[in-house]
């Protein structure tokens, strides 16, 4: 009786279990795989500001200039060329011709007026609109034929032209369709909710290899929805996965260390656009002690907490020397705009006491104390679940204790985060990582103008709270509208140089680039741009793997 | 129909109806405390958008003054209104009808669950049984480390093992339930054993088997429906870890990324589901339990 039961037991268990198991084994061998973090939210690509939706568009859409992810500079896509004109306020660019959406139906002017007048719409609040509005009147799109198309702005516009790179052209013939045709080098399959986003080659896509053979290489992209980080890379050592896109530092360790250096799967790009970065609530109206209040807004208190924080520990212990020091805004990833004169503000505690001091700060006892006779002590919040910013906090902890200061760390959700940061200001300090999408300064206008809702340290102020933010809304507008590149850098320099002498934001470390890449994938071209494995999809290769191999051996 | 049958329908009727209000004010008093809370809890009403760097002020404050428009007593009886004419209406996180959320969800959950439950019964029924007939130590030994072993684990771990080995979600669910429902099987049966009539009835040598069953299983068949109800709850209590840490996109991962997201709507029809399924599940041994007394 029990053999019987433990036989039926097995039977059923090796049924549902071999199904699964070998569920990608019926999938094409020219297919590549990888995983998305959640589902989309959306397939209209004028609306997407999640990653999983950008990953889609990205691979599904066309863009009339595209920023080379290797080089960071322009090049043509669905534009052959283009012309600024009226000092920065009309963009004409010409159209390529003989394209044609993944539907069959031809690429004209047409389709971009009809993307531009559908993004533009207000109702929509598109986050991609949102960059191309200038104040002073509205952003409009004219046809001046089937091949010309001239985008005109109310006010000069300074790097107008990267702004394409973010701005799918949907086919005004399928006007309304959430997931409308596309000019990318894939087009939506078959979508099925928690399991994945199935992408089959447009067998319309413009593009050509020198040798005349169309693109893309590949059959099919398959979109693995896996929320969870550990299954990823499971999935990635067993061959199921043929890249991870951006891994932690201790995955990478892992991944590196049972590796042995015999494959080249996991990869160190080097510094990315992503970092760690701190700030103190300097809200007027939070519900703060006054004390305390005085306490954030003072240049030398941050300054001083700042250099009390050893960076190099945490690029060290933390990110195992997968990080560096935080400098600011831009990390040396952005080629042209990060400011190579400034350096990170060095650990010192003794100079971070002297600075407090002259605040009336001193020492009683093992405890920091403020002039009034309050012990420094505050709260940092972060979010949950992220582990290494939650070390990072632990550290910062040790680090503030030796100048005396007491720091308690506490984790909520991100949506708590959110609400505390953006609405009830009810926080002392907040720890999160901020990630650059963009690289030209102007997509940071709403986190450096003083009216913006993502200044994050004193967000939406009617007039400049202090001389150094009066200082950064003018230096702000100079480089968004001056059109001279070099007089637009230098203002930006200057803004970077204002953020590290007055400490709005403590930029701990700048991550680095860290991806896992198939040995039997292809023509790769790594990035440390966004996205950085699948930016050249459409000449990726796949070679057959192996029977039963494995990308490596984890156990 | 006869007279008497008739009568006999009539009579049922008010308990019938009493236990189809109570059923609905059950659902309707958990679909209500679910928004209060959800209502209530910090990050309710959290746009993701609103941290876009790319977005302006005036976007964000458009978007954060649209969800500020609808208050919550009258968001909840829009979605109550909409539920019963059949629309559940639309998950905020996820930006999808929840009816086709849900047709997609449950049929991965209802078959883990199915799998589990169908494992742990029989495995923890045959082991019961077993130990019943042999009366043998060693089984008895093995039982106890078996069950003790899995009972210490958490739902999570055991889902993190199975992730490992490449195995299905409903076999972590059978390993999660089958010591709770062994346990109480063993302690029922020993107690069955002790009886009396069941002493005698060894005594006069009628086998282990025979005893099984006739004088155990139709005593225990009342506690034993009772139990598959409540494993049931039991096992979609534990698949929501399990879900998660799998990575199997079924109702419990659903809950759990609607929880994060403060979904309210998504949230709240998962409540009544989860609230009229327990219901069903629970009212099974009743079921029994009346046909029992009728016959």
């Amino acid at each position: 009786m029990i053999r019987r039961l433990f036989l039926l037991a097995t039977i059923l268990a090796a049924a549902v279990a071999l199904p699964a198991r070998y569920a990608f084994a019926q999938t094409s061998n020219n297919e590549l795989r990888f995983a998305l973090r959640a589902d989309p939210k959306t397939f209209n690509p004028l609306l997407m500001a999640d990653e999983p939706s950008e990953t889609v568009s990205y691979l599904t859409h066309g863009v009339l200039i595209r920023i080379n992810r290797a080089t960071q500079q322009l090049q043509p896509e669905l534009a052959t060329s283009w012309k600024v004109t009226e000092g920065g306020r009309k963009i004409t660019f010409t159209l390529r011709q003989g394209v044609t959406f993944s539907d069959g139906t031809p690429f004209t002017s047409a389709d971009v007026v009809y993307t531009f007048t559908s993004m533009m719409d207000p109702k929509l609040h598109s986050p991609i609109a949102d960059t191309f509005q200038v104040d002073g009147g509205p952003t409009t799109a004219h046809a001046n034929g089937k091949y010309e198309v001239t985008i005109a702005f109310p006010a000069p516009v300074a790097g107008l032209e990267r702004l394409f790179d973010q701005a799918p052209i949907l086919s005004a013939s399928a006007s309304g369709k959430e997931a409308s045709p596309g000019l990318g080098p894939f087009m939506l399959a078959e979508y099925k909710a928690g399991n994945y986003v199935l992408l089959h080659r447009n067998s319309h896509y413009w593009k050509h290899d020198a040798q005349g053979k169309q693109l893309p290489y590949l059959d099919a992209v398959r979109l693995e929805i896996v929320p969870n980080r550990d299954l990823e890379m499971l999935r990635f050592a067993q061959g199921e996965l043929h890249l991870i896109n951006n891994l932690d530092a201790d995955s990478f360790e892992r991944m590196a260390a049972q590796n042995g250096g015999a494959s080249n799967s996991a990869r160190d790009l080097g510094p990315s656009l992503e970092g760690e970065q701190m700030w103190f609530n300097q809200v007027a109206a939070s519900p703060l002690p006054d004390y305390k209040k005085a306490w954030f807004r003072s240049t030398n208190f941050r300054r001083a907490i700042s250099g009390a924080i050893n960076r190099h520990d945490l690029t060290r212990v933390v990110y195992q020397n997968h990080a560096s020091p935080g400098v600011g805004p831009f990390s040396s990833a952005n080629k042209f705009w990060f400011n190579a004169n400034l350096k990170a503000h060095p650990y010192d505690p003794a100079d971070a006491l002297r600075r407090l001091q002259l605040d009336g700060f001193h020492k009683s006892g093992p405890d920091l104390v403020d002039a009034s006779g309050h012990v420094v002590e505050f709260s940092v919040i972060t979010n949950a679940g992220n582990q290494s910013r939650e070390r990072v906090a632990a550290m910062i902890q040790q680090d503030l204790k030796q100048i005396g200061v007491h720091l308690n760390i506490v984790t909520l959700d991100f949506p708590s985060i959110i609400t505390r940061i953006t609405q009830s200001f009810d926080y002392e300090a907040c720890l999160l990582g901020l990630v650059n999408v963009d690289l030209d300064p102007s997509a940071q206008m709403n986190v450096w103008m003083s009216s913006g809702e993502n200044h994050q340290w004193n967000p939406a102020q009617k007039t400049p709270a202090t001389a150094w933010e009066a200082e950064l809304d003018q230096l702000m507008k100079k480089q968004a509208t001056e059109l001279d590149p070099a007089k637009r850098k230098a203002a930006f320099d200057r803004v970077q140089e204002i953020v590290s002498e007055q400490v709005p934001f403590l930029y701990l470390v700048n991550k680095n680039a860290l991806t896992a890449v198939s040995p039997a994938l292809g023509n790769t071209q790594p990035s440390v741009l966004r996205p950085q494995v699948y930016w050249n999809a459409e000449t990726l290769t796949l070679a057959a793997p192996a029977a039963g191999s494995k990308q490596l051996a984890m156990k | 129909m006869t007279p008497t049958a008739t009568k006999s329908t009539i009579q049922k009727m008010p308990r019938i109806l009493r236990r189809v209000f109570a059923a609905l004010a059950t659902v309707l008093a958990g679909g209500f405390l679910c928004a209060l809370l959800i209502r209530l809890a910090p990050g309710y009403g959290f746009d993701e958008r609103e941290m876009d760097q790319r977005m302006r002020a005036e976007s964000i404050r458009a978007i954060r003054a649209e969800r500020t428009e609808t208050g919550f007593a009258a968001l909840y009886w829009q979605n109550l209104r909409a539920a019963i004419g059949g629309d559940l209406g639309k998950s905020r996180a996820l930006n999808r009808p929840i009816a086709e959320l849900f047709a997609e969800r449950l049929p991965v959950t209802a078959r883990s669950m199915a799998i589990g439950l169908a494992l742990a019964w029989v495995f923890a029924l045959g082991l019961a049984a077993a130990m019943a007939v042999t009366r043998s130590q060693a089984l008895n030994a093995f039982a106890a480390a078996l069950s003790g072993a899995t009972l210490a684990l958490p739902s999570a771990v055991i889902a993190l093992l199975f992730l490992l080995a490449g195995w299905p979600p409903g076999l972590a669910v059978a390993v999660v339930i089958f010591p709770r429902i062994f346990r109480y099987l063993d302690s029922l049966t020993r107690g069955i054993l002790d009886q009396p009539h069941v002493l005698f009835a060894e005594a006069k040598g009628v086998s282990r088997a025979r005893i099984l069953a006739y004088h155990v299983l139709p005593v225990a068949a009342e506690e034993i429906a009772a139990l598959a109800g409540i494993s049931v709850s039991l096992a979609f209590g534990a698949l929501i870890p399990i879900e998660v840490v799998c990575g199997s996109p079924g109702f419990g991962l659903l809950a759990w990324q609607a929880a994060q997201a403060r979904d309210l709507p998504l949230l709240v029809d998962m409540t009544v589901i989860v609230t009229l399924f327990t219901i069903a599940a629970n009212s099974i041994p009743d079921f029994f339990e009346r046909a029992e007394r009728a016959a």
